[in-house]
């Protein structure tokens, strides 16, 4: 018993040794937390400040509504075919490098708005991030997703063959 | 089974393994923590200063227990050490899993384009996981610093 008590507290020291090491090093070198960006990011929901933004309800109805915006649903299919906000296209995030006829049919001179469930889900970032590295600029993320969309009966349409 | 656990060559292979794996994977976060804080907020379980502090302290983690056991100083510690990173990264890469994200791992590159997390990384840390428990479950010393000091200190 002793034997292990003595591992756990040279693996104590060990982590301890990292720390300073980490923090000394990077104090010297001007990176990480003592670099010139130390703040990576803001915060909620884990997002990075060059990830693309989040808008609102209000901003979501407003750019559905001038047709600026092409909606993108990052819902499996099958949750899309049962219904989606009209007009939206289905890219389902794990289907995101398989699908590139459609990545490629993707209007690029149109406001792209990526949306999943609502807040329990976050593949409407993943998509939003994965869209951006593809070259596209000024997506969007309608964070709040069909869930709010269809509680506020706003334009929707489902799926049929 | 004993004599598996006992054989010096199976630690040495193991600890050389593991240690030049661990190095390697420390060397790119080393030099970059602010590109290895992104790929831990990728995860979304942390972010902002939380995640640059993880991404200061990680690295050196890897490269002090790395380095300790392809020299063979404190070897059993450096595998719980390892082992708990190891189980932490798991359940981390699990989680992203279960949530659906795919995300690039940032394992051994920073590269978000290589290495994507996927169910093999699972099989991959709980190889890793069981070389670590059979390193800190080893008695052999042999052909280890803490070998060589012990031997030339009884023998003086």
């Amino acid at each position: 018993m002793t034997r292990h008590r003595q591992r756990f507290r040279e693996a104590a020291v060990l982590a301890a040794c990292a720390v300073v090491l980490g923090f000394s090093s990077t104090a010297i070198r001007s990176k990480g937390v003592f670099g010139p960006n130390a703040s990576v990011g803001p915060t909620a929901q884990g997002v990075r400040p060059d990830s693309p933004t989040m808008i609102q309800l209000p901003e979501a109805i407003h750019l559905f509504e001038s047709g600026e915006a092409l909606f993108v649903d990052a819902r499996h299919a099958f949750d899309f075919a049962r219904g989606h906000i009209r007009g939206a296209v289905n890219l389902p995030l794990n289907e995101f490098d398989s699908r590139t006829g459609l990545l490629d049919s993707l209007p690029r001179n149109r406001v792209l708005i990526t949306y999943c469930d609502g807040v329990e889900c976050n593949s409407s970032i993943g998509l939003a991030s994965r869209l951006r590295d593809a070259g596209y600029s000024g997506v969007r993320i309608f964070f709040a997703g069909w869930s709010e969309w269809q509680a506020k009966n706003l334009p929707m349409e489902t799926n049929t063959p | 089974m004993k004599a598996f656990f006992s054989n010096e060559y199976n630690v040495l292979t193991a600890r050389i393994f593991l240690g030049t794996l661990l190095v390697v994977a420390s060397a790119d976060k080393i030099a970059d923590p602010a590109a290895f804080a992104r790929s831990i907020e990728d995860y979304q379980l942390i972010s902002g200063t939380a995640a640059m502090v993880a991404a200061t302290i990680i690295p050196w983690m890897e490269m002090l227990c790395g380095l300790a056991l392809i020299a063979g100083v404190v070897v059993q510690a450096s595998a719980l050490l390892t082992g708990a990173l190891l189980l932490a990264f798991t359940i981390a890469v699990i989680s992203a899993l279960v949530r659906g994200l795919d995300i690039s791992c940032g394992c051994f590159t920073q590269d978000p384009a290589v290495s994507r997390i996927g169910w093999l990384k699972i099989g991959e840390n709980v190889i890793l996981i069981a070389v670590t428990a059979f390193l800190y479950s080893a008695q052999n010393t042999r052909f280890s610093l803490e070998h060589y000091i012990g031997s030339r200190q009884s023998g003086s």
